[in-house]
């Protein structure tokens, strides 16, 4: 479970970021987390792995976030950043994909072993040997995402996972998000995506929470959605105007 | 493309010449490293006026560019920005040392210029020998032989990501370049004016992706030290390779190949 008590973030020059945010996640939910660009949503993912300093109290299985427990945690969450270029900089693919797991004291051939299944998992296995350099946006994306899988995390966040995708990937994204049998913040601006991911979501805006619920009634409150800086799912808009047929 | 992609271009060139599989590219990282230190400094421990001493050790670096199927011309491609400054080393010599130490037919030359010769010489065969090591052994390659001999790690970690930097800062120029020009046409390379707030970005730029990456470390346990892929024993036979090559440079370096030669012909 991964609770967040009266979470506060604020930049060196005083500017607030995160007002005073609390929410639980229990074990298993996917929970979409949404919202305006600036609206704070990496800053929290971050903030949640003690890459930015926050007042509040933030506690994975009631291990809270502290210096003492970071390696613990961050062995606990995987988090795929929102740009797979600063998560992949190792040179080729399984150089990555095992860089974590190795770190954490597994053998390198269990490591490859593992991170082979993955990418078998993923459908991706062409890309083991491939330079990072080399891959499109799609393909990195994933072998970004596989890199996590491999350290076989508990707990997953991750911000912005559909940017890049071709529709194929993105599918394939999902399905995969979908089976995955792990707690997940999604943190996106694709909304439909995360209908079909997430069974709850949290609005947030201007760092503070909005709205808090079930995905289905959140990303269909239009009224909602656009006051904060968001459009209903594409899925839920309907045909827009310019293409429907005159009588 | 411009000029920092022709240069991220020139750096993955030398990572392909890395993936070649050549005799040359399976002996050992360790071995190879040591084959290459020894022969720097048999080379550059020669003395300055052993002109025809030091030309049998050209033979080690082209023998070994055709057992690593790497055409040497590719190195003096890669190596054509440092190659002169090279050459440039000991230029002054002959105003500085005039006296003629030997003949070539009726013309006297002087100290100077015989070192100045052999000097340019040294510095050619050890950046040669040098760039057969890179093109033949990859940086984690290296780092996990630096392990080996017992270099500390936070070191090689260090050495590791600075070559693995050169190319995401090289990345950042590239796209500013780009963002440049595509807002000043007609314009070459970029206006001294603008010269400030470049290199102001480019640091911030940097900064902020060489901390994401780092935080991207953290994040999967990343302790201050990297882990390298065993290769060390993927030719059991590199070791006497080596010393087969040691012993030979060292040969050449105490025994004069082209007097012998000279003398047997008179």
């Amino acid at each position: 479970m991964i609770e967040c008590v009266n979470l506060t973030s604020k930049y060196a020059d005083g500017t607030v970021v995160l007002h005073d945010l609390s929410f639980k996640v229990e074990a298993g939910e996917q929970v979409g987390l949404i919202g305006a660009n600036g609206a704070g949503k990496s800053t929290l993912l971050k903030s949640m792995l003690g890459l930015i300093e926050t007042e509040g109290v933030i506690s994975f299985d009631g291990k809270e976030l502290c210096k003492k427990n970071l390696a613990d945690i961050r062995k606990m969450v995987g988090y795929v950043l929102q740009d797979s270029d600063n998560q992949m900089f190792m040179p080729k693919v399984i150089d990555d994909m095992v860089f974590g797991p190795v770190n954490y004291g597994i053998s390198r051939a269990d490591a490859e072993k593992k991170a082979e299944e993955t990418l078998e998992k993923l459908g991706i296995a062409g890309l083991k040997n491939k330079q990072n350099h080399k891959l499109s946006g799609g393909e990195k994306r994933m072998a970004a995402v596989a890199t996590i899988l491999t350290m076989e995390p508990e707990i997953m966040l991750l911000d912005e996972p559909s940017a890049a995708l071709d529709p194929h990937n993105r599918r394939n994204l999902i399905n995969i998000l979908n089976v995955i049998p792990v707690t997940k913040i999604i943190a996106s601006h694709d909304l439909d995506m995360v209908l079909e991911t997430c069974n709850r979501v949290i609005l947030i805006n201007d760092g503070k929470i909005v709205a808090d619920g079930k995905a289905t009634d959140i990303l269909s409150d239009k009224t909602l959605l656009e006051e904060n800086g968001l459009e209903l799912p594409l899925c839920m808009a309907g045909v827009p105007a310019f293409l429907k047929k005159e009588d | 493309m411009n000029k920092a992609e022709r240069a991220i271009d020139e750096l993955r060139g030398i990572d392909k010449l890395t993936s070649i599989n050549s005799p040359m590219h399976r002996l050992s990282p360790l071995s190879k490293m040591a084959l290459t230190i020894i022969y720097i400094i048999t080379t550059v421990s020669f003395h300055k006026y052993d002109l025809w001493g030091i030309i049998p050790m050209v033979l080690f670096p082209i023998i070994g560019y055709q057992f690593s199927l790497i055409p040497v011309s590719t190195c003096f491609k890669k190596l054509r920005i440092v190659m002169p400054l090279v050459c440039c080393v000991g230029l002054l010599n002959p105003f500085f040392d005039k006296a003629v130490i030997t003949y070539i037919g009726t013309v006297g030359v002087s100290g100077g210029v015989i070192s100045m010769v052999t000097l340019m010489l040294k510095g050619v065969f050890c950046l040669m020998a040098s760039f057969l090591l890179v093109a033949t052994t990859t940086a984690e390659e290296i780092c996990a032989a630096l392990n080996k001999i017992h270099c500390p790690k936070i070191l090689t970690s260090l050495f590791l990501l600075t070559v693995r930097y050169i190319s995401v800062l090289l990345e950042e120029v590239a796209n500013m370049t780009d963002a440049y020009h595509l807002r000043a046409p007609g314009q070459k390379g970029i206006h001294i004016s603008a010269w400030g707030s470049f290199l102001g970005q480019l640091i911030l730029r940097s900064m902020d992706r060489a901390q994401a990456l780092y935080e991207s470390m953290l994040l999967r346990g990343f302790n201050g030290v990297i882990d390298y892929p065993e290769k060390e024993n993927k030719n059991k036979y590199s070791w006497v390779v080596a010393i087969i090559c040691i012993v030979l440079i060292i040969f050449t370096r105490y025994f004069n190949i082209p007097a012998y030669l000279g003398s047997l012909a008179l």
